[in-house]
């Protein structure tokens, strides 16, 4: 019983103002997907663990949360949202025509390192744009997402093109193993052991195009400086698509702040055309991360382009709470009644309820700890019902901490 | 302007890089006469150091608190982490070794062997790539003592000169990776202060070029 009165390591509890903050950053973010004419769906909290490992899914098993069902059968405790509704537009939704635009709110939950300070369950709301495709879908989601970051608060947003790193790594001609090793190191941003694993690797143009890509980041200049260093004509195309998006993005967003990243690799493997993240001014992870996926959902059955993005919405609300006063609903009216008088009391705090006031009712014996309570807990009001009848008074905590009704 | 925050490696490699910052003419009275301060100031460069063991230099780097450090190779491939290494400082040069005792054939037979260190992340790591299984014990301090005890086989080691190996009969049977100190910094720094930091490293690339 050791483990009784702790919440298991990278969980915890929210009280009060945490509870309130990601409640409202939750109405934020749905109001800026409904209000582009997304629908929201919900999927089950556990599913079979193949709807997670098929190729390109690039979660590690070893850092999913595992069951075994009653048949014997491996589970999967819902490490990401977008496989599951992949498999949903491929199956349920399999006739509905495209394009389709889903969104969802609901936690992942991941098996992180211990000690990281990094959360095991992460409360997740995103968009995904099924059959969306080519420039004008990219454009749609981009400024979906800009404006997502702008209502929850001051940041940037960076944008870059997996299909850069896809191309290099393809140069490079390296086996599976160490292309998975490449993506992990650049996508953790463990450059130190990349540059080894590179060194190693050997040399030649992609390596050292490889070794440049990490550092390759910041205004439109970022371009010319690619195009020094990548001869390939993938990569080059890949470049002219991301200036051309960048460009425009920047004229519908004047009042935001976009970079390039050319060294974005988003955790998942499935993305394969522009990826972007968004940084909240002050936090060092990325509260809203996203891209191209237009192969995962063949993997299901259903061949359809697709692009969407996850808003980590435990992160924004950690930097709600930072930068406004989140409230609480607090009551305004305590009431107290004598025994034998409880109906007129429940009737009272109806009425007062109808009347949109905040009212809770007391179960204290006497007056005085109902008073005490009130004054404790800062409820301006108290109403008496008894034997001589109603009466309101307001609870005043003077100077000297001494109550006066 | 805020100031950069730099970390460094208490010590002999505190010392190389006072001496370098001093090259480029940055204010380092504070750091010669540290007393009880533990953030120090360069009054001249819009810089500020913290003095730290070389494994909390890079949780402060990985944690944003600080946005550039100073750490020996070492450390950075036995505790990892995200952040950008920058530039090779190179001084500090040194090299991991597996090591063992004189006239004894390693490899011979085919025993599980067992190897001491303080490094056990690099020591896994380096027998991996080889595809051998080895038994890996932590030591904390001497660990040349490790394979006169017989506790190990072998030991991997920072060697520098290879005179404390001589003096116990022990010999360097592989270099591992060489050492040296390098620059870090932190990968959000590296993007919102990006021209700042650019020009340090430029400069520090001057002095040690």
């Amino acid at each position: 019983m050791k483990n009784k009165l702790i919440t298991p390591e990278g969980t915890r509890d929210y009280l009060f103002e945490e509870a309130a903050a990601r409640n409202l950053v939750a109405r934020k973010a749905a109001g800026v997907f409904a209000s582009r004419g997304f629908v929201e769906v919900q999927t089950p909290g556990i599913e079979f663990l193949d709807v997670f490992t098929g190729s390109g899914a690039g979660i590690p098993v070893e850092y999913m949360y595992k069951l075994v069902d009653t048949k014997g059968r491996l589970m999967a405790i819902r490490p990401d949202s977008t496989m599951p509704i992949a498999r949903l537009c491929a199956t349920r939704l399999q006739t509905e025509s495209l394009p389709l635009r889903l969104y969802y709110n609901q936690s992942v939950f991941s098996a992180e390192p211990v000690m990281r300070g990094r959360s095991d369950e992460v409360l997740q709301m995103g968009v995904e744009y099924i059959g969306g495709k080519g420039f004008a879908a990219d454009l749609d989601i981009l400024t979906a997402a800009v404006d997502t970051l702008q209502t929850l608060g001051t940041g940037r947003f960076e944008i870059g093109h997996i299909g850069i790193f896809n191309a290099l790594i393809q140069g490079m001609r390296i086996a599976e193993t160490q292309r998975e090793q490449v993506r992990t190191l650049i996508e953790t941003k463990n450059y130190p052991a990349l540059n080894d694993l590179l060194d190693r690797i050997g040399s030649g143009a992609f390596v050292d195009a490889m070794k440049q890509l990490p550092r390759l980041f910041g205004d439109e200049r970022v371009f010319a400086k690619a195009r020094a260093l990548f001869t390939d004509d993938g990569v080059i195309k890949e470049l002219d698509y991301l200036e051309k998006l960048y460009h425009i993005l920047l004229e519908i967003c004047p009042d935001a702040d976009i970079k390039v990243d050319l060294g974005l690799v988003n955790r998942n493997d499935y993305y394969s055309g522009i990826v972007f993240c968004g940084y909240l001014e002050g936090i060092g992870k990325a509260v809203l991360t996203g891209g191209r996926y237009d192969n995962l959902l063949a993997t299901f059955g259903r061949t359809a382009p697709a692009i969407g993005f996850g808003v980590n919405i435990d992160t924004a609300a950690l930097y709600l709470c930072s930068h406004e006063k989140v409230k609480v609903v607090k009551p305004q009216l305590f009431i107290h009644g004598e025994p034998g008088f409880e109906a007129e009391v429940f009737r009272r705090q109806r009425q007062k309820i109808a009347e949109g006031i905040v009212c809770e009712v007391s179960a204290f014996e006497t007056e005085g700890e109902a008073l005490s309570y009130a004054k404790q807990n800062g409820i301006g009001r108290i109403l008496y019902v008894g034997a001589n009848g109603c009466r309101e008074a307001s609870v005043v905590v003077n100077a000297e901490g001494k109550e006066q009704a | 302007m805020k100031k950069l925050r730099i970390a460094l490696t208490k010590g002999r490699l505190e010392d190389k890089t006072v001496a370098m910052f001093e090259q480029l003419g940055f204010d380092c009275e504070q750091l010669h006469n540290k007393g009880r301060k533990l953030i120090l100031d360069i009054p001249n460069a819009n810089m500020e150091v913290v003095l730290a063991k070389a494994a909390d230099v890079i949780t402060y780097i990985e944690n944003g608190v600080c946005d550039i450090g100073v750490v020996g190779k070492d450390t950075i491939m036995e505790y990892g982490g995200s952040f950008f290494e920058v530039l090779d400082l190179g001084f500090g040069r040194c090299k991991f070794a597996l090591a063992g005792k004189k006239g004894v054939d390693f490899y011979d037979g085919y025993n599980e062997r067992t190897i001491a260190t303080k490094y056990p992340n690099v020591t896994r790591r380096f027998f991996e790539a080889k595809g051998m299984d080895v038994r890996v014990v932590k030591i904390e301090g001497s660990v040349e003592l490790a394979p006169l005890l017989g506790l190990s086989d072998a030991i991997v080691d920072i060697v520098e000169t290879g005179s404390t190996l001589r003096e116990n009969g022990l010999e360097v049977l592989e270099d591992v990776a060489p050492i040296s100190a390098k620059l870090i910094v932190n990968t959000v720094s590296m993007k919102l202060r990006q021209q700042e930091i650019e020009d340090l490293i430029e400069q520090i690339t001057s002095v040690i070029a």
